[in-house]
């Protein structure tokens, strides 16, 4: 193609023109924000803390999978330490742990700076509803059992239960 | 065949030992909450077990956005999926990776369908690639992959800027039938030549009764007006596309691609548009050829559709390695010829002695930037110095045999050059040479005028 133009100033990089864009920077300050209140419901009242919000900050930033996958086992590992069972937090976790897994891949493969659509964005959290509205119950049958204990009927009506919802959202025609 | 599992996403592998390891802390520990841990990772892991999605092509294509005007000094590009016939799918996502030249890359993340326009950085002149990019999707889960593929880089082309109406200095030997030029030979034209008496041959609308009736009182004889034929100078305009220094002398070093600002072939094209527009503007003819050789010359030849082949050619040259030719450029009779150049070798200077030799009224073009030394060690700084001096004293010996040289770099030609902090001018080494392109043209014009005694171009508007 042959333009015509006028006297220009040079020096700057592609820039999108339209509205609807989301920074990265928002996105990755989001992810690692969010990792840190998971990190501090793991590791209340320790000064450890810290070690979880660095990697969760590089994880945020650095294109390596494995501060992301360190990232994530320090939450999960920690959960499973210093959390009593049956804390209700299990449920903001499960979601918390899903969010931030999903946010740190896509943020993986992508350059330090640019854009995400909020219709991608959208598109994200829609996914993630869906997963969370089987993993939800699944948390909640979770807490059910730590609490029965061995109560058989418990455990039996609480697996049906959520068979029953899982095969009704699987059924159900998609959006 | 080739198994899935071994190119599958980070995401599947991550999700599985994920889960693995809750469940088996749960397990150890006797938590069901910690197995419940790893039901959305599970989940995940379930998504991304059919592995990547097969695809060759890149999912999205980038053109020039012609939907809308562009505003402001970049252009408008438009970021749309690609028209393959088939309907994106629309629960994808898709990454697309861009790097204008000298930057580090940035990523768009877009719905599949969706469109974005972009604005880039552009070349002040000439054909470049503006933009590489490509792309690469995913499912909303961020299972199935596609594999990133890279499409063809975004390429435009910038037509040279026209400057203010030059002087037009001409050669005394014009050899054109038509034009607005006064030749040293008899014909039709408009500068009277000698008032003599009718002789076979001469045209009766010539004759001049009041020069009858005054000289010839006996009415024995008619008296004609003669006038000098009007003639078209010939031009050609020679560019050395052998280097394109950008105004910051770091960049002189610089392995990466430079980016997209004015260097000296910008200066070139401008200044060459600008000569050849002022002659082309008095119907004379302006011909185009590199000091490279690997291009034809674009012949010698007249009008306003031959400017746009002009800018055209110009805006295709690019920096090409000079190789030996066989003969040189052979300008037409009696034509004017410019040599546009940073001057850093001597060949443009051999040319222009030869055909100042010939009798060809000849000119250097210098297309240097004033420079910023940025330089960062001392090599380079060393390097830098020398290659100046070398370029200085090639074109004072070029003035001492009588050759003019001009500055080619003109106000709108170098903004990068006015947006330099402290441009060296110390000594003069790092500052094109001679006077600017207008005043150099007039004196050119002035001396070229004094050696045909006719003044300067008769009809300069």
């Amino acid at each position: 193609m042959t333009l015509q133009r006028g006297a220009r100033t040079p020096g700057s990089p592609a820039v999108p023109d339209r509205r609807g864009l989301v920074p990265l920077w928002v996105v990755r300050s989001a992810t690692a924000l969010l990792a840190v209140l998971l990190g501090s419901i793991a590791w209340s009242g320790s000064l450890w803390i810290v070690l979880p919000v660095v990697v969760a900050v590089g994880a945020a930033v650095l294109p390596s999978i494995g501060v992301v996958a360190l990232s994530l086992l320090l939450l999960v590992v920690a959960y499973a330490v210093n959390v009593p069972a049956g804390s209700p937090w299990l449920l903001v976790v499960v979601a918390g742990l899903h969010a931030v897994f999903i946010l740190y891949l896509l943020l993986l493969h992508l350059p330090l700076r640019g854009w995400v659509s909020v219709a991608a964005l959208r598109r994200l959290a829609v996914s993630f509803l869906r997963i969370q509205a089987v993993a939800q119950p699944v948390a909640v049958l979770a807490l059910l059992l730590g609490d029965a204990g061995s109560s058989l009927p418990a455990v039996l009506a609480g697996v049906a239960a959520l068979i029953a919802w899982a095969g009704w959202l699987i059924r159900r025609p998609g959006p | 065949m080739a198994r899935a599992a071994a190119v599958r996403s980070p995401v599947w592998a991550l999700a599985v030992i994920i889960t693995l390891v809750c469940v088996v802390a749960g397990l150890v520990s006797g938590r069901p909450d910690t197995v419940a841990l790893a039901a959305p990772l599970a989940f995940l892991a379930l998504a991304g077990r059919a592995g990547p999605q097969p695809g060759s092509a890149c999912e999205v294509r980038i053109t020039a956005d012609r939907r809308t005007e562009t505003r402001g000094p970049r252009l408008r590009l438009l970021l749309a999926p690609r028209d393959d016939g088939g309907t994106p799918d629309p629960g994808r996502l898709v990454v697309t990776t861009l790097a204008a030249p000298g930057y580090p890359p940035d990523a768009v993340v877009l719905l599949a369908g969706e469109e974005c326009p972009l604005l880039v950085d552009a070349p002040p002149s000439g054909e470049r690639d503006v933009l590489a990019y490509g792309a690469a999707s995913f499912g909303a889960d961020l299972a199935r992959p596609s594999a990133f593929v890279a499409a063809p880089p975004v390429r435009v082309g910038i037509l040279p800027p026209i400057g203010a109406t030059l002087a037009r200095p001409v050669s005394r030997r014009l050899v054109g039938l038509a034009g607005t030029h006064r030749s040293g030979r008899p014909g039709d034209g408009g500068e009277l030549r000698s008032v003599a008496p009718l002789q076979p041959g001469d045209q009766l609308r010539r004759i001049d009764w009041r020069a009858t009736a005054r000289r010839s009182a006996d009415q024995d004889r008619l008296m004609v007006r003669r006038t000098f034929a009007d003639a078209e100078a010939s031009v050609l305009l020679v560019v050395d596309q052998a280097h394109d220094l950008p105004s910051s002398t770091a960049d002189w070093f610089a392995a990466a691609p430079p980016r997209l600002a004015a260097g000296s072939l910008h200066v070139a094209r401008t200044a060459a548009t600008t000569v050849a527009a002022s002659y082309l503007s008095v119907g004379d003819r302006v011909g185009v050829d590199d000091l490279s050789g690997t291009r034809r010359a674009l012949r010698s030849a007249a009008g306003a559709r031959h400017l746009e082949q002009i800018r055209v050619r110009l805006a295709g040259t690019a920096v090409v390695p000079r190789r030996r030719r066989r003969r040189d450029p052979v300008p037409p009779q009696g034509a004017v010829v410019v040599v546009f150049s940073a001057f850093l070798d001597s060949e443009p200077a051999r040319l222009l002695r030869l055909w100042h030799a010939q009798g060809h009224v000849v000119a250097g073009v210098d297309c240097m930037l004033p420079l910023d030394r940025t330089e960062t060690t001392a090599a380079q700084a060393e390097a830098v110095r020398l290659t100046l001096l070398r370029r200085r004293l090639l074109l004072e010996d070029l003035q001492g045999d009588g050759i003019p040289v001009i500055a080619g770099a003109t106000a709108d030609a170098q903004p990068a050059a006015r947006l330099a902090p402290q441009p060296d001018r110390a000594g003069g080494l790092g500052a094109p040479f001679g006077p600017d392109l207008e005043t150099g043209f007039r004196l050119l014009a002035h001396r070229a005028g004094r050696r045909t005694g006719q003044g300067s171009a008769r009809r300069t508007p």
